[in-house]
């Protein structure tokens, strides 16, 4: 596993400190099918490389982040707030991934 | 604010009783005041300047921390009374609020020349002066305990910590200290 795990927010941090959620995946509409809703909650790839998922800085600055990680190198690609754009700019509705 | 007064009874004795503090020429270690801790949550998105926020504050320096995105501490070796709580609760409206976590958290002081040593043992944020400079603060872990790290000097921090992690976190402190205390 990844051991440093770079935060936005904080820099460089060790993984004990977050709190990992899985892939980031775009959410279907409120009133889409409930197929869709069975696929974004229960069926998940297994994809091997790079994907993006969602961790928590728990002990941290209490952050979503959206982390880019290689599955078969545990490379970390990049690492960004989820809903912030850069620090003070709050991300428009529609650009969540 | 609540009219819910944390008085006296609630808050009989201090966390770190019997916590007696530690000194060598290395290392020292201490306990300080339970005075007040405001927490300050504000949006991560149009944060609050700092110079909002420090006539807030008891004028110290680095009484006001950095706690993430849109959120500080403010903090004090005083404690305040229910009314000045009050005021700074609803100074810092609208665009923040303020919670009083005076009987919360609690604050030790680490300070000598082997405390960025010291520490290091505990929690992997790069404490070099020149990526740690005095007034830097963070949240991290010091072993399995989520704590608040501030450089208040060269070779001095303060640890902020959950009241019931208080005591472990002392003696985990102290155990990382000994190797410095033994001259």
């Amino acid at each position: 596993m990844a051991s440093l795990v770079p935060c936005p927010h904080c820099g460089a941090r060790p993984k004990e400190e977050f709190t990992i959620r899985g892939a980031a995946l775009a959410r279907p509409r409120a009133d889409a099918e409930p197929a869709a809703w069975m696929d974004y909650v229960y069926l998940r790839d297994n994809p091997r490389g790079r994907y993006e998922e969602h961790w928590h800085h728990t002990a941290g600055c209490r952050r979503w982040l959206v982390v880019t990680r290689d599955t078969a190198t545990h490379e970390i690609a990049a690492s960004r707030d989820a809903s912030l754009d850069t620090v003070g700019v709050k991300r428009t509705e529609g650009a969540r991934s | 604010m609540s009219d819910l007064r944390i008085t006296r009874p609630l808050t009989p004795q201090p966390a770190l009783r019997g916590c007696t503090r530690l000194v060598s020429r290395a290392i020292r270690l201490e306990a300080l005041p339970e005075g007040h801790v405001i927490q300050v949550l504000g949006t991560p998105h149009a944060p609050l300047a700092m110079e909002r926020l420090a006539p807030l504050s008891d004028g110290a320096p680095q009484a006001v921390r950095a706690a993430g995105p849109g959120q500080w501490f403010i903090v004090g070796d005083r404690a305040k009374t229910h009314a000045e709580l009050g005021d700074i609760l609803a100074a810092l409206q609208p665009e923040a609020f303020g919670v009083d976590q005076s009987a919360g958290r609690v604050r030790i002081r680490a300070s000598g020349p082997m405390v960025e040593r010291m520490l290091a043992k505990g929690t992997a944020v790069d404490l070099a002066l020149t990526r740690f400079p005095v007034g830097e603060a963070t949240t991290t872990l010091v072993g399995h305990i989520a704590a608040h790290v501030t450089r208040i000097g060269d070779e001095a921090f303060e640890i902020m910590v959950l009241r019931g992690f208080a005591q472990s976190l002392w003696d985990d402190l102290a155990r990382m200290s000994a190797e410095f205390l033994e001259d």
